[in-house]
């Protein structure tokens, strides 16, 4: 009992450790990042799509319909 | 071959390269095509103001041929998918393809060129008699520069993207420690919750923009039904829309008119036609053009319509100048929708991989910076001083 409390919580601090680590975080951060540039400049969902519609036309490199 | 001639007003470019056919049975010389552009290339905006380009078909004299057929092409510059244009799909398509009867040699249109780059103009002239001079073709080049403001744009956001980075980099970059009961750092959390609301905010203002904002009808849906044209009551003619009423964006659509007798049903030649095709969510003109109908009565071209957006067609009918058919002017016009493309994914996939490195470039310098020793003295005591 005591050996399997032990390896569980090594196994949730090794967790813990690999998601606060470097790489894990700057992943998350520059995903959440490419997500909203997505939704921003290049999403087809129409609302997002109509709004930005003028920013994506005077913006370098993003096209638009 | 091109020569360019600057004159006020208006850039004339003179081509003297001869690329196409010629028949040298004709002792005559080849005419040459000259196209004059208001403005001046360097100064249009691309989808903007429509273009005035105007074709003079020259004798060896320097003067306009006398009834000729012009057949002009124009089609838009190359895909550039490493550095899209704002209309990814219009590039490398056909804008427009046209044949007009020039009686005096000259044929002007006026047209939207959507996008920046180097548009090849193919025009070819015939005698009308088949005779009168030897055909010939040319093609023209014109290049028109991209949209100052949208360098402007993509400067800020370089930056804004850069410094996104520099920051999440600075935050990061500091060695974290869990201190018992958190779950994550504090600064990781607020940096992670920082970042979520940032997104959640963008998403926010978007979606409420989007329900203010008249919706930009971008997303068109088939209609069975088909619009009929307009027409304006005419006791003498009656004028046929000839062409389609639903096009999509990259190709060219089929539009004309065909002029007949009330009375005895027969084509009416001795008119002349104004076109005017208008984007009509800006009520922009995008294309201009004044024809007269060939033997037939008919008057057609193809163009294509750049804008997902519906457009109208306007052909105002007017008698000719001295003939002895007067009747009073009447116009037809026709709504065509214009169904939008999306641009391609690998083409945005690819900005957005541009974009992705800015900010991963600034989010590397911030860890950097914030690593290097003499910032490290900000974040935390010396090891030397704890000791």
């Amino acid at each position: 009992m005591k050996s399997a409390a032990i390896n569980t919580r090594s196994l949730q601090e090794r967790a813990v450790r690999l998601t606060l680590s470097l790489p894990v975080q700057v992943t998350l951060y520059t995903s959440v990042c490419t997500l909203t540039l997505w939704t921003l400049y290049f999403s087809s969902y129409p609302p997002v799509h109509d709004t930005l519609h003028e920013v994506r036309h005077h913006t370098l490199m993003v096209g638009c319909h | 071959m091109l020569t360019l001639k600057s004159c006020a007003p208006s850039l004339v470019l003179s081509t003297l390269g001869l690329m196409g056919w010629a028949n040298h049975s004709f002792a005559a010389a080849q005419p040459r095509v000259q196209l004059t552009t208001t403005p001046p290339m360097e100064q249009v905006v691309p989808g903007k103001q429509p273009v005035k380009l105007m074709f003079q078909v020259l004798d060896e004299q320097g003067k306009q041929v006398q009834k000729a057929k012009i057949h002009l092409q124009i089609s838009t510059p190359s895909k550039t998918p490493w550095f899209t244009s704002d209309f990814p799909i219009v590039e490398g398509t056909q804008l427009l393809d046209l044949e007009a009867i020039a009686s005096s040699g000259q044929l002007e249109v006026q047209q939207v060129l959507p996008i920046r780059g180097n548009y090849q103009l193919i025009v070819e002239v015939q005698p009308l008699d088949g005779k009168a001079f030897p055909a010939t073709q040319q093609t023209l080049t014109v290049s028109v520069p991209e949209k100052p403001v949208k360098y402007i744009n993509f400067g800020i956001l370089a930056v804004v993207l850069l410094g996104v980075g520099l920051g999440g980099g600075w935050v990061l970059g500091e060695a974290q420690k869990t201190l018992p009961g958190e779950i994550a750092p504090e600064r990781v959390r607020l940096l992670l919750s920082g970042a979520i609301l940032v997104a959640i905010a963008s998403l926010l203002v978007v979606n409420i923009q989007a329900e203010l904002a008249e919706s930009h009808q971008h997303s068109h849906h088939a209609h069975d039904d088909h619009t009929p044209a307009v027409e304006s009551p005419s006791s003498v003619l009656q004028a046929k829309w000839l062409g389609d009423d639903q096009v999509t964006v990259g190709k060219l659509a089929q539009i004309g008119v065909q002029l007949s007798d009330r009375t005895t049903g027969k084509p009416v030649t001795d008119a002349v036609l104004q076109v005017k095709a208008i984007q009509n969510e800006h009520h922009e003109t995008v294309f201009v053009y004044q024809g007269v109908p060939d033997a037939t009565g008919k008057l057609t071209w193809q163009q294509q319509f750049f804008d997902g957006a519906p457009h109208t067609v306007q052909v105002e009918v007017s008698p000719k100048a001295g003939a002895n058919r007067q009747f009073s002017p009447f116009q037809v016009s026709q709504e065509i929708e214009v169904a939008a493309v999306a641009p391609p994914l690998h083409v945005r996939l690819i900005t957005l991989a541009y974009m992705t490195s800015i900010l991963g470039l600034g989010l590397g310098l911030g860890i950097k910076v914030r690593r290097s020793p003499q910032f490290s003295l900000f974040g935390k005591q010396p090891e030397t001083q704890e000791l």
